[in-house]
């Protein structure tokens, strides 16, 4: 019994300085509180994850995106030949086509700087719809969204994300 | 006892493990806040004086202008140390940038009205990064947007190329419009981001071209 006790002991000594060497560990230094968290992309892809589709035949996948809030991108067809469009696309070489992307119509806005000028923009939830040809198989594929996004007074860089779906041909 | 000296042993060897877990797991987070902490050399919203609108602080706020030289519209390298003696509104756009578009005409008109008095405009075509540098038919075609919107605009100051090089010595660009306004010595004396408004704009422009 006596025994017992001593290993007890012994293993509630371990465990508290497990957890007195582990504690440290999860400290943030107090100057990395105070800053400002790295920006995050304007344009999150949603899903799907994964799609099974016929090999070889054209089929429809919807893919939802989400603008984050406060922010707009200029719409597929935008008002100015100056503005970069949002385009979807699928790199060669995945063992998955696309055939052709559509888009939804943008939300015509204008900004409190610029009354006069409309803009035809995605905000919030929006969905391309990517008719794409797979061989069979099982396929990785990182598609890409290109866009550009701004707020009420000032725009950030074009910018191309991943779409990664899982494509499943059969 | 044999036993117990093997468990004592067993016991502190993985105390040994976890104590070099818990440490390379804080190294690993001290380096991570640390690369956060020098990423973040991008300037600050602070109050304004009196409160109401947002300044920008810049880090370059006080020092000196980063030096570049940068091809403008008609091939030749423009370097910023030929300007010094001038007060300078180092201006990074795009052509895409919608709050460029608008800000423009204030600073052509705020550029003829203090040009006697020793300011210059350089206007900065910023493209954005993501066109990659093998990619000459994208760099072809920002640069014909670029002479296209500077012909619209009637721009009459000088407009360079190629802003993304020298983005990251000044502050890293995440947002256009930028300026930086420079006094005569060469040191940059005031910042702002996005668009604020012509009147703030001059405003800088007096701090740049004062003694």
């Amino acid at each position: 019994m006596g025994r017992m006790n001593r290993n007890r002991i012994c293993a509630a000594i371990v465990l508290l300085g497990l957890a007195a060497l582990a504690g440290p560990a999860q400290v943030i230094p107090p100057a990395a509180q105070n800053r400002s968290i790295v920006k995050t992309d304007a344009v999150q892809y949603l899903f799907p994850e994964q799609v099974t589709v016929p090999a070889g035949k054209a089929t429809p996948v919807t893919l939802h995106f989400r603008v984050a809030q406060g922010l707009h991108i200029n719409s597929h067809t935008p008002s100015d030949e100056f503005l970069i469009p949002t385009s979807f696309s699928i790199p060669d070489g995945m063992g998955v086509q696309l055939g052709a992307a559509t888009y939804p119509p943008g939300t015509i806005i204008s900004l409190a700087f610029d009354p006069k000028t409309k803009l035809s923009v995605y905000t919030g939830e929006f969905i391309v719809q990517a008719r794409i040809v797979a061989t069979p198989g099982n396929h990785l594929v990182q598609g890409k969204l290109h866009y550009q996004a701004c707020d009420q007074s000032q725009c950030m860089p074009p910018k191309t994300i991943n779409v990664p779906i899982d494509v499943i041909g059969k | 006892m044999r036993r117990n000296t093997i468990i004592l042993f067993v016991v502190l060897f993985i105390l040994a493990i976890f104590a070099w877990a818990g440490w390379a797991n804080w190294e690993y987070r001290k380096q991570a806040a640390e690369k956060l902490l020098s990423g973040a050399g991008q300037g600050e919203l602070v109050p304004a004086p009196g409160g109401g609108a947002m300044n920008y602080v810049s880090p370059l706020n006080g020092k000196p202008a980063p030096a570049f030289a940068l091809q403008n519209l008609s091939g030749s390298k423009v370097p910023l140390a030929s300007y010094k003696g001038k007060a300078v509104m180092i201006n990074f756009w795009a052509t895409w940038c919608g709050p460029c578009k608008v800000e423009t005409p204030w600073i052509v008109e705020l550029r003829n009205k203090y040009a006697a008095q020793g300011f210059e405009v350089l206007g900065i075509d910023t493209e954005g990064d993501d066109l990659q540098a093998s990619d000459k038919a994208g760099w072809s075609k920002a640069e014909a947007n670029a002479n296209k919107f500077v012909t619209e605009m009637k721009v009459p100051y000088p407009v360079l190329l190629d802003g993304d090089s020298i983005s990251r010595d000044y502050g890293g660009l995440d947002d256009l419009p930028a300026s930086f306004f420079v006094d005569r010595n060469g040191k940059v004396v005031a910042a702002s981001v996005g668009l604020t408004s012509e009147s703030d704009i001059e405003g800088n422009i007096k701090k740049a071209l004062a003694d």
